[in-house]
């Protein structure tokens, strides 16, 4: 169980996190998703004990092992927690074997006993196969496999990842994510995943932190953020596409679409772009859009449009070339409606 | 017309380019080297061999100066390892202070040669024991052991203090490709600070120490002016001083051999080096982005090792100058403040002072060596650099397989070659008539060559970075114009790199002109050159004379040298936060 209270963290004055709370109970996966600077490395390294939290508590479990209010801070190295790097951070003058093993010597374990578990961390990654070569003679790919066998080796309680996979290629990061959360079952150690890739978010997490501007902005399970997104922020951060939000103004679609679904409400209305139809000629509740880009995708189309200066997506099963002018459909009501600020109006 | 496209299609492009700079890089590099190994294999000179390493007189004439030239060179290297890598270590892993000035003054050394350094030694230093007035601390009524007024202990001191400049430039920009995540990874394992340092920071930096390490060390024992300033008075001999001795007095032979083991030892350590840096353990970086510089904290110890830090950077760089100053207008160095005059600099000759020498102005040879010394400079700086673009071209853009191995392989082979032995071997070659070409001896064409080749690792370095700076599509766009490859480089290659290669250019210069080691051979009195003037000064005891020389040299180099370093701008990438 990992439960941060009020944690604040500031550079020299300038804010880069501020009051985190928050809890996920052992075993949890939990992605920090933001975009970049929102400071979730920060946190990920005040997990780690490599940053000094400024204000608020971190506690493993039952243990406090920050405390801003007593200045109290343990040592990343008696945290049992394990980091992987963006950048691996693989040391160089070491074989992959020697990398795997160096922790366990730290640790004082036997030589068996390191043989044993350094073996079972890289059969499990897959790169027992090159134990005896350097890191500068492997892969990226196999990089990212033997830092995480590095960090699993000493069964660390708590698994800490910063942007693991950014520096994969596609396929590569696909591959990855399975294999993480692989590892993530079969260790029951509770991870923390730091990353900007939503897709990453939704598919491996169980608790989700959206972040932005060093605050959360919501915090869930990763279907809750796609049901029911609590700000303007994360509808557009979330989903494949990522949902329409359709300016607004005093109860009318785009200032000149009167209708009662919107309840008078000046901002943003969502509609996802499943909602979202195309018709075949104008009528009274759809709107023109010069056609911008059409996306195969499982089977069916995404065409983007521009209205009003603004790009609107939608699913459809449209054949055949795509019509100089879309019309695209508005659904009988928005899925939610956000005020100018964001904030969720309902 | 047709006839010529089927042949320029059955040849490899950049054919022509490859076999022109193999050639001359074969004149430049190559036959001077098999000049001096083939004559001492001549049937009748072969007996030097032995002369030199097994007779009676081997102990003087090799073995000894081999040992006093490995001490030195050991020491030189583990003194710029320690001096330069601490050095590195505060500006570029600390939060010192000033980081920026120690960052610049710690490369200055080197750009101050080191016969100036040798001179300014000893006007403190010097005792009376070799005859001559006694430096500035004898002055003082402080009584100068031998030990360090003359022999190893100051030349090695004097060699430090000039060569830490480069082990200090090789660790630092290694130091700042070390990723700080790989020292905070150890760190989470829980091992202590003590096992962070020696498990995993030195092994990773290893490689950049061992690298400074052996260029110090073939800076060391190929250097001629320290051993030669502080310790031939007291008949310390180094390999290169003996090199010297025996071409000096006619005994050719065995100073070609003594050349031949020369480079056989400094090309051995720098072997050596290679061979520990060599392969995987590499210290590069491996992929990923990296985290953000985190600089470690120095707390209390802050002040004290800044202080430290700035007092070795201004011992090594404005105080020797300062002291030739001085010493260029006190007529005595014991009293180094006292009594100043211009005599030394502009007086007539006068037998009443300083033994009847004019000042340096007043000596006809001055002015002949002040503009041969910058018209040499000049044409080495642009030949050296205009092989050396040619060479880049044909290594980045034109490789072909065998031929630019041998061209890589030989453009960078002078710098194993201790600039006194590259004297010999072009004594040896281009000092007798070949065939109907007249003998170069004592014509300045010879240093030319000899600075030239000399140079050319320093040019081929350079240019190949400039010419990667620009991307080969740019020049391949203009190839699909019709452009042809000389049109291709006035036009495209060129004027882009033009900056670099004008800083370059002022390096090379700086180099030529306060190079002794090369000239100290080549020299006659129809070609003096600066460096070999303030020498001879020195030698024949004439101090003051020799520091105003040195000072000559000094504000030519230090003027080109700043406007190159204006020129690159501030390319120092440890030094950004
Ligand atoms: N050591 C540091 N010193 C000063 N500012 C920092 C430091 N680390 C992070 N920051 C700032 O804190 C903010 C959050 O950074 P970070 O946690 O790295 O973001 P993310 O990982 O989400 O991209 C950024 O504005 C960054 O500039
Ligand atoms: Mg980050």
């Amino acid at each position: 169980m990992i439960t941060l209270s009020h944690l604040g963290k500031t550079f020299g004055g300038a804010q880069a996190v501020s009051d985190i709370s928050l809890t996920v109970p052992e075993g949890a996966f939990l992605v920090l998703l933001g975009p970049s600077g929102c400071g979730k490395t920060t946190i990920l390294r005040m997990l780690a004990g490599l940053e000094h939290p400024t204000a608020g508590e971190i506690r493993f479990g039952d243990t406090a092992v920050a405390d801003a209010s007593r200045g109290y801070v343990m040592e990343p190295g008696s945290r049992n927690a394990g980091l992987v790097f963006q950048s691996y951070a693989l040391w160089p003058h070491m074989t992959v074997a020697g990398n795997v093993d160096w922790p366990l010597r730290v640790a004082n374990l036997g030589r068996e006993e390191r043989r044993a578990r350094a073996a079972e961390a890289m059969e499990m990654l897959g790169v027992a196969g090159l134990a005896a070569r350097y890191p500068g003679e492997i892969s990226g790919g196999q990089q990212q496999r033997v830092a995480i066998a590095r960090m699993i080796a000493p069964r660390p309680r708590v698994l800490l990842f910063d942007e693991p996979l950014s520096n994969l290629d596609a396929t590569l990061r696909v591959e990855m994510r399975t294999e993480l959360m692989r590892v993530h079952r079969a260790t029951g150690a509770t991870a923390v995943y730091v990353t900007h890739d939503q897709i990453e978010a939704m598919t491996m997490a169980t608790h989700v932190a959206v972040m932005n501007g060093g605050r959360i902005e919501q915090f869930d399970p990763p279907e809750r953020l796609l049901s029911d997104p609590a700000s303007a922020f994360v509808a557009r951060f979330i989903g494949t596409p990522p949902a329409n939000l359709i300016p607004v103004q005093a109860g009318a679609w785009f200032g000149r679409m009167p209708d009662p679904a919107l309840r008078g409400a000046t901002g943003h209305g969502m509609v996802r772009a499943e909602d979202l139809a195309l018709a075949d000629a104008p009528g009274p509740d759809t709107f023109a859009a010069q056609p911008v880009e059409v996306v195969p995708m499982a089977g069916r189309r995404l065409v983007t449009g521009l209205a009003e200066g603004q790009r609107v997506t939608a699913v459809t099963d449209l054949a055949g070339p795509v019509p100089s002018e879309l019309h695209f459909r508005l659904p009988p009501a928005p899925a939610a409606i956000f005020d100018p600020k964001g904030n969720r109006l309902s | 017309m047709t006839a010529r496209a089927g042949l320029r299609a059955r040849l490899p492009a950049g054919l022509g380019l490859n076999l022109g700079v193999l050639a001359l890089l074969a004149l430049l590099v190559a036959a001077p080297l098999m000049t001096i190994l083939m004559q001492t294999l001549d049937p009748e000179r072969i007996g030097a061999w032995s002369d030199v390493l097994a007779s009676p007189l081997s102990r003087n004439l090799f073995w000894l100066p081999a040992l006093n030239t490995m001490a030195l060179g050991l020491g030189v290297a583990a003194g710029c390892v320690l001096i330069g890598g601490f050095l590195a270590w505060l500006v570029v892993m600390t939060d010192m202070p000033f980081r920026g000035l120690v960052g610049f003054l710690a490369t200055l050394p080197f750009m101050i040669p080191s016969f100036a350094t040798a001179l300014a030694w000893g006007t403190v230093f010097r005792n009376g024991r070799v005859g001559g007035g006694g430096g500035l601390l004898e002055g003082m009524g402080i009584a100068v052991p031998d030990a360090l007024a003359w022999g190893m202990t100051p030349t090695m001191i004097v060699l430090i203090a000039h060569y830490y400049a480069l082990g200090f430039t090789v660790i630092a920009a290694a130091l700042a490709t070390v990723n700080g995540d790989l020292v905070e990874a150890a760190q989470m394992t829980g091992a202590s600070r003590r096992r962070v340092l020696f498990g995993i920071v030195l092994p990773v930096v290893m490689p950049a120490l061992i690298a400074g390490g052996s260029l110090c060390f073939a800076g060391a024992v190929s250097n001629f002016a320290a051993p030669a300033l502080l310790g031939l008075p007291v008949r310390m001999q180094t390999l290169s001083t003996r090199l010297f001795g025996m071409i000096e007095i006619g005994q050719v032979e065995r100073g070609y051999v003594l050349a031949i083991l020369l480079i056989g030892l400094s090309a051995v350590f720098l072997a050596l080096g290679n061979r520990l840096l060599a392969g995987r353990r590499s210290f590069a970086t491996i992929s990923g982005k990296g985290g953000r510089a985190r600089r470690f904290a120095l707390g209390r110890a802050r002040g004290p090792l800044t202080a430290l830090a700035l007092l070795i950077c201004l011992v090594t760089t404005i105080l020797p100058i300062l002291l030739l100053i001085a010493a260029s207008l006190a007529p005595m160095a014991s009293s180094l403040f006292s009594g100043w005059t211009l005599h030394f600099w502009i007086g007539e000759a006068d037998p009443a002072f300083a033994r009847g020498q004019a000042g340096i102005f007043n000596n006809p040879q001055l002015l002949r060596a002040l503009t041969l010394t910058v018209a040499i400079g000049a044409v080495v700086a642009f030949l050296a650099n205009v092989i050396g673009i040619l060479v880049a071209v044909a290594l980045t853009r034109h490789r072909l397989r065998g031929i630019s191995e041998a061209v890589s392989q030989l453009s960078f082979l002078p710098m194993l070659l201790p600039g006194i032995a590259f004297g010999a071997a072009y004594i040896a070659l281009y000092g007798a008539p070949i065939g109907p070409l007249p003998a170069l001896y004592g014509t300045s064409v010879l240093l030319a060559l000899a600075l030239t080749a000399a140079m050319l690792p320093f040019a081929v370095q350079t240019g190949r970075a400039t010419v990667a700076q620009i991307s080969g599509d740019i020049d391949e766009a203009a190839r699909l114009t019709g452009a042809g490859f000389f049109r291709r480089i006035g036009a495209i290659t060129l004027p882009l790199a033009s900056r670099g290669l004008l800083a370059s250019l002022l390096l090379c210069f700086v180099n030529v002109i306060s190079d002794l080691a090369i000239v100290v051979l080549l020299y006659t009195p129809t070609t003096p050159l600066l460096s070999v003037l303030s020498y001879r000064y020195a030698s024949d005891g004439f101090h003051q004379f020799a520091n105003a020389v040195t000072l000559v040299i000094l504000s030519i180099s230090t003027l080109a040298a700043g406007l190159a370093t204006l020129l690159r701008g501030r390319n120092r990438p440890w030094l950004s936060s």
